[in-house]
This record gives C-alpha cells, structure tokens and sequence, in this order.
C-alpha cells in the first residue's frame, strides 16, 4: 500500500506544481512570443514602425506596418515551405505596398548549421530586394531561374526561393481581398 | 569542509560528469555547435540537478525503495519543465536555440544518475555542492566543446567573428561528425595529461 501512496503523493504535489508555474508563465510566454514577433517585424524593414496591424485569412496571417502619420509602408507576411535539407522553413517576408521585397526573416528552420543555414545570412537574402512576384524566375540559377544559390546549400536556397516566391502569391492573391472585409 | 571541497571540486576534472563518465552525451553532442548553446544548456542542466538533488535528498528516506525511481524521474521531469517554462517566458532566444533540447533533460542520465548514487544517500548539504560540482563540470565540459566547434567551424566565438566572414572554416566541426571528433580530442587530451602527471 504505501508504494501507491508515496507515488500518488509525489505525481500530485508534481501536478500542482506544474499548474502554478503554467499559470504563472503564461502571460510572459505569450508576450515573449509577440515580442519575437515584434522584433522580427521591425529586422526586414528598413523603416521606424509605429504600429502594426494584424490580418488574419484562411492560409497565413499579415502584418501591415504604419508609420507615425499612420501611412502603410509595408506588409510582412508567414510562409513556409516543407521543401527545405531538413524539412520545414518558415519565413517572415516583407514588402512594400507596391509589393516589392524589402527583405525577409527566417524564423524556423532545421537546416544544416554553417551550410544551409546561410540563408538567414544578409548576402544571400540582399539578392531578393526590390523583387516582385512578376517579372522574376522564382528559381536558383542551377534550374535556370535568377537567384545565386548558395554553395554546397543549393536545396535550402530552393526551398527559400520557394518560401518567398510563395509569401509574395499569398499577398497577391489573399491580401486585397480581405482589406474589403 | 574538506569533505564539502572534495565533493565540490571532483566534478571539475576528476570525475567530470562528460569526460570522465560519458553521461548525458546526447545534449553533449547535439547542442554544442556554439558557445552561447553550450553554456545555456549546461547552466540549465546545472539547475535542474540542483533541485532534483535538494528534492531528493530531503525526500528519499520516506520513499520506499520499489517506487524509488519512478519517483526521481517525476520530480526530475518537473523540474525541466519548470526551466523550459521559464526559459520560454524569459528568454525566447535561447529556447530557439536550444528547442527540443530543454525537455530531453529529463532523459539526462547524469541527473538520475547523481540522484540514485549520490543525493538519495546523503543529507542536503553535500548533495547540493554536489550538484553544483556536477553542474559546473557538465556546464565546463560543454563549453570547452562547444567554443572547440564554434571557433573552428563557423569562425566565431559568442557569435563574434574572429576572423572576417570570408575566413574559410573547417565546416565539419559545426556538423555531428565534429561533435564526437571535438569529445574524443578532448578525451584523449584529459587522459594524455593523467597519465604523464602519474608517471612522473
């Protein structure tokens, strides 16, 4: 009998426990995580934000950035692609409201460290401002697109080139469409 | 307070957790890439061992010996998730370096291991310098690893680079293979330094 006694005790005094620190951690994980955001947001434009806006659709979420005098000068957005060495990469991709890239943020990624993880480096990333969805070969040069791929990381630059190619779509195709919402 | 030195200090060198007896190798190889990793996860692992051995040295006589380790891996799991809690809360840029790292803590085999052999037979005195020795120990040994492998595969040390970025870097030291070639460098220099000092 006491075995299962000692055992229920020292699981429910552990649960408890678990509960409080939750409970206390909660809100500071949440604004942890907003923050991250945040920072992130303010990384990929070149520009002061004074505030920003959240527009949820079915596929991703938008961020629209506004200066002082409340003018949108630009709109970050999530993407992601699953093509990537390791699987998953997701990116945080800023444009212009004329949609041209300011520059974009990897915020998830499980690529090889010191190889495919250059692309969060700002040599490669430089290559993608001032690009729009037209009028750009989303592909590295090796299959006969415009973007340098990176050497001995051609599959991580492909899967960026694809993250970005697709963050731009959904602007394109998604964004207009809910600002008349 | 001899007794209490000796306990404290073993963890160092002579009985490093890493390069003497091998545990908790998986945090070991996995997270030292860089220096900062390496010493966040030491400084993490050093924390739970402190208050999984505090628990368990106040607790382990009134648990009986058949629940023993079940018991040591509750209160060890607890407290891990209690660092990763935190670690989230508080420095979210550490918890995208270290990721899933954090909750393997709780497979650590050094922590069970000081709790069955050393906590759960001594009072909270001693255990705690021991987990302090232990910790630092574990916490040294990675981040002599970790700043090995930063430094020679990626160039830089505490994410500062020492030699421009165009400086070419022996990549495969921030690769796994690197890892278990830095621990056994290591290893053998530790050993290589025993033996002469007993020869002499």
């Amino acid at each position: 009998m006491r075995p299962i006694i000692t055992l229920t005790l020292v699981g429910l005094i552990a649960a408890a426990l678990l509960a409080i620190v939750d409970d206390l951690t909660r809100d500071p994980i949440a604004l942890a995580k907003a923050e991250m955001k945040r920072k992130a947001i303010e990384e990929i434009f070149p520009f002061d934000i004074d505030s920003l806006k959240n527009v949820e659709t079915k596929k991703t979420r938008f961020y629209e950035a506004y200066d002082r005098n409340g003018t949108l000068k630009g709109i970050a957005v999530e993407s992601a692609t699953t093509i990537g060495y390791s699987g998953k990469i997701e990116i945080l991709l800023g444009v212009s409201p004329e949609q041209k890239i300011y520059d974009y943020k990897v915020v998830y990624h499980l690529e090889t460290p010191g190889l495919g993880d250059k692309i969060d480096k700002a040599k490669f990333k430089e290559q993608f401002r001032g690009r729009a969805l037209e009028g750009t070969t989303w592909k590295v040069k090796k299959d006969g697109g415009e973007i340098d791929e990176l050497t001995a990381a051609t599959i991580s630059s492909r899967a960026v080139t694809d993250a970005v190619q697709r963050g731009l779509q959904y602007i394109n195709e998604q964004y207009p469409k809910t600002e008349g919402k | 307070m001899n007794e209490a030195l000796n306990i404290l200090t073993r963890g160092f060198v002579r009985e490093n957790p890493v390069t003497k007896m091998l545990l908790g190798l998986c945090p070991v190889l996995a997270v030292t890439t860089s220096a900062v990793n390496g010493l966040g996860m030491g400084l993490a692992t050093t924390f739970v061992l402190l208050g999984s051995n505090i628990v368990i040295s106040l607790t382990a006589k009134a648990i009986p010996d058949t629940v023993r380790i079940p018991s040591f891996v509750l209160v060890i799991a607890t407290f891990v998730t209690i660092v990763d809690l935190l670690i989230k809360a508080y420095s979210p840029e550490l918890n995208q370096a270290l990721g899933i790292f954090i909750p393997l803590i709780v497979v650590n085999c050094m922590i069970l291991g000081r709790a069955e052999a050393f906590a759960s037979r001594n009072g909270i005195w001693y255990s705690v310098i021991d987990a302090v020795g232990m910790g630092l120990g574990f916490t040294l040994a990675l981040l002599v690893l970790s700043a090995f492998r930063e430094v020679l595969g990626a160039g830089t040390i505490f994410n500062i680079p020492l030699a421009g970025e165009e400086a070419s870097t022996i990549l495969v030291f921030a690769l796994p293979p690197g890892a278990f070639a830095g621990l056994g460098l290591i290893i053998a220099g530790l050993n290589a330094l025993e033996k002469k000092k007993g020869s002499k």
